[in-house]
């Protein structure tokens, strides 16, 4: 990956506001329409904006903590995109979604462009290019739960979402937790079978940050399925 | 790696025998046999098939499954159906799908006409589409940047452009975004696609998905025609295509695919510069200055005053040609100032003297590399240059070579460079100190002399050099890309020394493959030394009788010494070191005599008469590559206004001062240059035709007279000074005056940046941002400072060339350092 | 009728602290690996693991053996990848074994690797199992401090270094080239083949890819023999299979059986059957991915090539049962819209089939579709099959025709049904429009 050339980096609106007004409509028509990461099919790029080239180091400031993790991970590998997933995952950990600044943070410490990631983070699914919430509750929809009535928990935990609350409620395909169904995967805990009754108990928990429904979590002490052991 | 010698092997294609090289890969091996299989996402160029689109899917005998043949290399005795049902039912299949969401707005495209989906569709096409829900819909075309348009309705996957992005110009800025039936073309951030290769895409998307903001809606493929010539606003003399409408405009710049010089591709600056021909600041009328103001008049009248002006200073004139002039405006040039007005002065050099000596070694045939040779290379030293910036295409071709080929690269540059990231040794030397480089690069091959010492005067380390110096000795050809930025200091004459010893020590004239590869700063810097545009040289290299000035000695000339100044596209404000003493020269001559398109602060000051010059594109003539290909410059569109060719208007000269050419047409000037120059003869405009012939190759290359590498002692290179911070500078890709007045090119216009390390920053109080001033011997200019972190520190790098703020203005030939680096009391918010 | 289990991947699954490795090598784990390394040479582990059988249990059934003993030799950095991604709807076994006893999946790991001449391996788990990844962190910790893992394994002149790389969520990356695309830091889009992983595989080494449970069974046929691995199973389905059976079944989990005994043990013996009342509709013998079959085929042996003779595959040897109760379409169109979204989009007829497939359902379930449509949606099906780059979109096209094949009347019924239902609504509400099949 290479950096820009010399004496390039500037936006056409600093140099030429008519010619910007023509080709990308005027700042306000603009505005209407500013992309996120992803920018939406129908968004045109931002001609502010200059090119989204490797950022340097002294231009952006990294929390050290990141910076160090970050590189860890580029210890890792034999090649050190590898550290990609990783390090994007513990960007969204710091920063609670993979935002813009957060994508360029990684960008300046692995020495990649900022496009490479959001090519990365717009492909998988638990790397969030919007400020959904830094919980999560992954409500697996895929067959075997479908068949076990896994929509109407989605549905309920949807419900019992309250305003304000930082927490990313989504159908999720295939958890691998079948067994569990209708299960729900809560900031990496597997939970389940769960009522659609209990949804507002595990929203309510992770709202004063309890654990939700103890004991009754993959890994918790002791967990078991209801029907497991009788037979 | 080494070229491969590719063997022929037989395999069947629908029932014929077909000959084809083995491991070609199966598309291109049927069109061997006139088979055409539909494709949509391969590309040779782009390197490895992505087998994505599945259109290219074809029937192979003792293959259960369909086979890409995008992907599938030919093999002796293969046998391959393209035509059976189950072949006939996929493609059905695939355009079907493809269709699903592709909207049918063929009518109001750009590309219709010229689409390969819409040829497919109904050379392979079911026919009819079973889709009946709502297509996807969203804003047709939106800015990708401001040079290109992307309709993504339009878009079909195929890859094309990411690749490019990612694998050829390797500026990652494109990418897919989302994933499955959301995937999409796009950017980070909604940042514009900016970099110097992007327009390229254009000509790669299969459908009307990426457009040319410039061209958009100008024509239809059925009211344009195609006419060939050259690029020639950089050394790199990319093939290309205009097209053009009713003879007389240019609406796009296509590229013209030569392995030889191009590999198919075109910088932003070559594809998109074609706007300027057609603004209305262009000079297409004759002008002379009077009262005090440049005025449009006759011809009769600017020729009578320029040849009276001529005829008074006779021996006293001196002429500057720029970079750009053809080898034939070269020549005459030279030819009305030796020839007729008896004066020796002329030089298309910016700085820095040329030694004849030297020169007949550098044109030795087989001390010069191809351009085809780098990516076959062992080891490319890229030397004192950089590439993307001075000679873009050399850039792509570098980054193919590591790519494909597993190429070593070593970058010895001051400056951090945009190929250091594919380089396996980096050489960071102090500005200025190339000579003392290579003496030590040198002692480090040979063994011999004090690397210690020599690597300390260039400000770098022994260690790294043993490395370097190592991959110098792999197997493999060794191509070294110099900049003439080497040659042209103050001891660019012991620098070129010491070049040349190093290609003696590697043996380069005696390896297949191997050699040297200037990377000049003028497009045909190489044609115009060898037709005569150098102090002392006459055409064909040959020792000129009486040596003239240099361009640097031209400047400095005590007053009298020169009275007229002949200026053929040169200018010498912008491109020549000291612009100080260059405005003092301007000022002194009693008359100023130029061929201009654009009228520059300098002309404007300081023009007696200006001349209508041609674009590119209304041009013709030849140019000689810096590998020796010379190629033809042809006039695409009609002269614009009172515009008349160069060479004639010189001709007229040449006969007003009582000197008759007999030169009745530019075919006639071109076969004047080439008895003229002795290792050109008998080449014919024929022969060059569409794809150029290098000289070396022909016959008459013998007539240069051969002559051996010098052995002999050198001196001892002098000490980068280790005080103070040292100046740097070089050109950037943008500053070129087709970027100044094309319109949508106009705000990649450079403007001064001030780069180096965050140490440095540290210490005076700067950050990325901020305007500072940067002054050396009294001279100042000032820009915004970038802190880069692999800026070495003790360096700090300019750009020539910008509108305002001209690093040249601080250069004068010899290594400088900087008095003094500040932030300017107005930083803007 | 009580079936019993055949526990031998899940023998001690249930000890305390079993993920620790005194208690896994207190258990006589990790002498295999001994075995491997001081009495064996790679050559005889490689033929003991051919001649043992053992098929991937990862999906695609390929002899591990065969697959280990393609690598090349020389001395070039190889790699061993472990597909932990387990994405394939239905599919939980993968995660048990992690998460209970990750210390076996490190010594088949090993020994893999040595026998394969690999040097450096990852487990790719996926992204969601954040659980089981710790645990397998902490375990390979153990194994790094104990020198199993490393430099000069045993003092021997083997190296292997494993990393536990996590995904982020994205089916496509447990095909074997997509994981490396992934594991390499790209987007998982699956490579053409050829090159295949075992000469250019990750960072263009060769490279052995094998699935979890594979995996963990290599150390049992290393310490106790290939006589006796064969002795549970079939002829050409060795071994047994931790089989995750879920759906509509009164006990949904995993369950280990000897290959080759009726599915019918499965389904009722251990899962319970359906929940009283109901009868089985259909079943999926191999994850999502595999062709339905029916109530009737359940008396066919559970065995890789029984059910490929049924016209399904054993896949990655999961069940889901699928009661009367539930109209088909319901199940085709959450499946549809699985391969939909999992879909890398690298491919125009997974990208786009997918797409026009789930809109076909929708329509059929909104009233919005004849049975002519029904036709369309089958061929799309088969204008699928065998054009993809990969084959997640035949994994989709596959179980849907197999649908449309086995259940056309039920089909047909529900696309009539919806239009009355439809028609009837829309005429009520005043809003009464021509069909959409109709105008188009
Ligand atoms: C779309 C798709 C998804 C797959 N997912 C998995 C998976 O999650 N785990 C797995 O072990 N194999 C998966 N496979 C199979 C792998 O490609 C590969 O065959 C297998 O990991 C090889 O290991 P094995 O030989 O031990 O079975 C998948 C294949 C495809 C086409
Ligand atoms: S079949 Fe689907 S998943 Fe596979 S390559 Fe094609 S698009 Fe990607
Ligand atoms: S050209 Fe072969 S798959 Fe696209």
């Amino acid at each position: 990956m290479t950096d820009s050339p010399r004496g390039n980096g500037r936006s056409l609106r600093e140099s030429d506001p008519l010619l910007a007004d023509r080709i990308v409509g005027t700042p306000e028509q603009q505005a209407a329409a500013r992309p996120a990461v992803a920018a939406g099919w129908d968004e045109p790029a931002d001609i502010e904006k200059a090119p989204a080239t490797i950022p340097d180091l002294s231009e952006v400031e990294v929390p050290p903590a990141l910076k160090a993790e970050i590189e860890a991970h580029m210890a890792k590998y034999p090649n050190v995109r590898s550290a990609a997933l990783p390090s994007l995952e513990a960007a969204q950990r710091v920063h609670g979604w993979c935002s813009p600044e957060a994508l360029r943070q990684v960008a300046a410490v692995m020495r990649v462009t900022p496009a490479y990631l959001s090519m990365l983070a717009t492909f998988y699914d638990m790397l969030n290019t919007e400020p959904v919430g830094r919980h999560y509750v992954y409500v697996c929809t895929s067959v075997s739960c479908h068949l076990r009535n896994a929509q109407a928990l989605a549905e309920a935990m949807k419900a019992a979402k309250q305003e304000g609350d930082d927490v990313n409620v989504r159908e999720f395909e295939c958890l691998g937790a079948c067994d569990m169904a209708p299960m729900a995967n809560v900031d990496g805990r597997f939970i389940g079978p769960i009522d659609p009754s209990e949804a507002p108990e595990v929203l309510a928990a992770l709202r004063e940050g309890r654990t939700p429904l103890p004991g009754r979590g993959l890994g918790d002490e002791g967990f078991r399925l209801p029907w497991e052991g009788e037979s | 790696m080494p070229k491969p010698e590719p063997k022929l092997i037989t395999f069947e294609i629908d029932g014929r025998e077909v000959q084809a090289p083995e491991g070609q890969m199966l598309v291109d091996a049927a069109k061997m046999g006139d088979v055409e299989i539909p494709y949509f996402c391969y590309e040779a160029k782009l390197g490895q098939p992505v087998g994505a689109c599945r259109m290219c899917l074809v029937e192979v005998e003792g293959i259960p499954k369909l086979q890409t043949s995008c992907s599938t290399p030919v093999k002796d005795g293969m046998v391959v159906n393209t035509k059976s049902d189950r072949v006939k039912q996929a493609q059905n299949a695939i355009v079907e799908f493809l269709l699903v969401n592709h909207p049918l707005d063929c009518p109001v495209c750009d590309k219709g006409g010229e689409c390969p989906l819409q040829d497919i569709s109904y050379g392979w096409g079911p026919g009819r589409s079973r889709f009946i829900e709502p297509k996807r819909h969203f804003e047709k075309p939106v800015a990708l940047s401001p040079l290109v348009a992307i309709d993504r309705e339009r878009c079909i996957l195929c890859y094309r452009c990411v690749r490019f992005s990612q694998e050829l110009s390797e500026d990652y800025q494109l990418v897919f975004l989302e994933r499955a039936d959301h995937t999409f073309v796009g950017t980070h951030d909604g940042h514009p696609y900016v970099a110097p290769f992007s327009g390229n895409i254009i000509e790669l998307c299969p459908v009307g998905a990426l457009t040319s903001q410039a061209y958009r809606f100008r024509a239809r493929p059925w009211d344009i025609e195609d006419a060939g010539s050259i690029c020639t606003l950089c050394p790199s003399q990319c093939n290309v295509k205009y097209t053009t409408r009713d003879d007389n405009k240019v609406v796009r710049v296509l590229a013209r695919d030569n392995e030889d010089v191009d590999d198919g591709w075109l910088c932003d600056k070559g594809r998109f510069g074609y706007q300027a021909i057609h603004v209305p600041e262009r000079v297409t009328r004759p002008m002379v200055r009077d009262g005090g103001e440049l005025r449009p008049v006759s011809w009769e009248r600017a020729l009578s005053e320029a040849a009276g002006a001529l005829a008074r200073a006779g021996d006293r004139t001196a002429a500057l040609v720029g970079g750009e002039a053809t080898n034939e405006d070269g020549f005459l040039t030279q030819h009305l100032l030796r020839g007729v007005l008896d004066s020796p002065h002329v030089d298309s050099r910016t700085s820095g003297v040329l030694d004849p000596q030297q020169q007949a070694v550098l044109a030795q045939p087989d001390l010069t590399a191809k351009v085809s040779d780098i990516e076959w290379a062992g080891t490319v030293l890229v030397l004192d240059t950089e590439l993307v910036d001075e000679s873009p295409i050399l850039d792509l071709r570098v980054r193919k070579g590591v790519r494909r080929n597993g190429l070593n690269v070593i970058v010895a540059t001051s400056r951090p460079s945009t190929l250091d990231t594919n380089a396996r040794a980096l050489l960071r030397f102090a500005p200025g100190a190339g000579e003392a480089l290579l003496a030590a690069l040198a002692a480090a091959v040979s063994g011999q002399g004090d690397l210690e010492d020599l690597s300390g005067r260039a400000g770098t380390s022994a260690e790294i050099l043993r490395g370097a110096a190592e991959l110098l000795q792999e197997p493999g050809p060794v191509v070294v890309l110099w900049g003439e930025r080497l040659s042209q200091g103050e001891r660019g004459r012991q620098a070129v020394a010491r070049l040349i010893d190093l290609a003696r020590q590697l043996n380069l004239s005696g390896t297949e493959g191997a050699g040297l590869l200037e990377v000049p700063r003028g497009t045909n810097a190489r044609g115009l030394r060898e037709v005569g545009c150098v102090p002392a040289l006459g055409p064909g290299l040959d020792t000129a009788t009486r040596a003239g000035k240099s361009a640097g000695e031209i400047a400095a000339s005590v007053p009298g010494e020169v009275s007229a100044l002949l200026l053929v596209g040169a200018d010498p404000l912008t491109t020549h070191p000291d612009r100080g003493m260059w405005e003092r020269a301007l000022d002194r001559a009693t008359s100023v005599i130029a061929f201009a398109d654009f009228v520059t602060e300098g002309l404007d000051e300081h023009a007696d008469v200006v001349f209508p010059a041609e674009s590119e594109a209304e041009k013709d003539g030849t140019m000689t590559h810096p590998d020796g290909r010379i190629q033809r410059v042809r006039q695409a569109i009609a002269r614009p206004g009172e515009v008349r060719p160069q060479w004639s208007v010189l001709a007229e000269l040449c006969e007003r001062l009582g000197n008759p050419t007999g030169l009745l047409s530019g075919a006639m000037v071109s076969e004047r240059v080439f008895e003229s120059v002795p290792f050109y003869e008998g080449i014919t405009l024929a022969e060059i035709g569409g794809k150029g012939v290098r000289w070396q190759e022909r016959d008459g290359a013998a007539r240069l007279p051969r002559v051996e590498l010098p052995v002999g002692e050198l001196e001892i290179p002098p000490r980068a000074t280790a005080e103070g911070l040292r100046l740097g500078t070089g050109p950037s890709i943008w500053s070129n005056r087709v970027v100044e007045h094309s319109p949508l090119l106009r705000f990649l216009l450079p403007e001064q940046v001030v780069e180096l390390s965050p140490e440095d920053g540290e210490r005076l109080g700067l950050r990325t941002g901020d305007q500072v001033s940067v002054s050396v011997d009294g001279t100042s200019v000032s820009g915004r400072a970038f802190l880069r972190s692999d800026m070495p520190p003790g360096n700090v790098f300019l750009i020539e060339g910008t509108r305002t703020d001209n690093a040249t203005a601080l250069l004068n030939g010899k290594p400088r350092s900087i008095e003094l680096l500040r932030a300017e009391e107005t930083s803007p918010a | 009728m009580a079936v019993q289990e055949v526990r031998v991947l899940l023998d001690n699954i249930d000890e305390p602290g079993l993920n620790h490795i005194d208690t896994y090598e207190r258990l006589g784990g990790y002498q295999a690996m001994r075995k491997a390394l001081t009495e064996m040479e790679p050559d005889e582990v490689l033929a003991a693991l051919e001649n043992s059988g053992l098929r991937g249990r990862g999906g695609a059934g390929f002899s591990m053996g065969k697959k280990a003993s393609f690598l090349p030799k020389g001395s070039m950095d190889k790699y061993l990848c472990c597909n932990a991604d387990e994405s394939e709807p239905g599919t939980f076994k993968d995660r048990l074994l992690m998460q209970k006893n990750p210390h076996r999946l490190i010594e088949g790991i090993i020994i893999a690797a040595i026998a394969a001449g690999a040097n450096k391996a990852f487990i790719y788990i996926r992204g969601e199992y954040v659980l089981q990844a710790d645990v397998l962190d902490a375990a390979v910790r153990e194994a790094y401090d104990k020198g199993y893992l490393g430099q000069n394994i045993l003092g021997s002149r083997n190296d292997v270094d494993l990393v536990v790389h996590r995904g982020a969520g994205a089916y496509i990356c447990g095909e074997e080239t997509a994981l490396l695309d992934s594991l390499e830091g790209k987007r998982g889009n699956p490579r053409l083949k050829p090159p295949f992983p075992a000469n250019q595989g990750l960072y263009n080494g060769p490279t052995l890819i094998n699935n979890v449970e594979t995996l963990n069974n290599v150390p049992l046929v290393i310490a106790k023999g290939v006589d006796w691995f064969k002795q549970f199973g079939t002829e050409q389905s060795t071994g047994t299979k931790v089989v995750s059976v879920s759906g509509n079944v009164q006990r949904p989990g995993n369950y280990e059986i000897a290959l080759g005994i009726p599915a019918r043990d499965l389904v009722y013996g251990l899962a319970g059957g359906p929940p009283p009342g109901r009868k089985i509709k259909c079943w999926f013998p191999g994850g999502s991915s595999a062709p339905v079959l029916l109530e009737e085929d359940l008396d066919r042996p559970y065995s890789f090539e029984a059910m490929a003779e049924a016209g399904s595959m054993l896949g990655s040897g999961a069940i889901i049962v699928v009661d009367d109760s539930v109209p088909i379409v319901s199940v085709a169109l959450r499946l549809a819209q699985f391969y939909r979204h999992e879909s890398c989009g690298k491919c125009v007829p997974c990208r786009e089939g997918t797409n026009w497939t789930v809109k076909m359902l929708e329509r059929i379930d909104t009233g919005d579709a004849t049975p002519m449509d029904l036709e369309i949606m089958a061929q799309v099906q088969t204008n699928i099959i065998g054009n993809c780059l990969c084959v997640l979109g035949d994994s989709m096209a596959m179980p849907i025709g197999s649908m449309i094949e086995k259940f056309r009347d039920e089909f047909v019924e529900h696309i009539e049904r919806a239009r009355e239902a439809k028609d009837r609504l829309s005429v009520e509400l005043g809003t009464y429009a021509e069909p959409a099949d109709a105008v188009a």
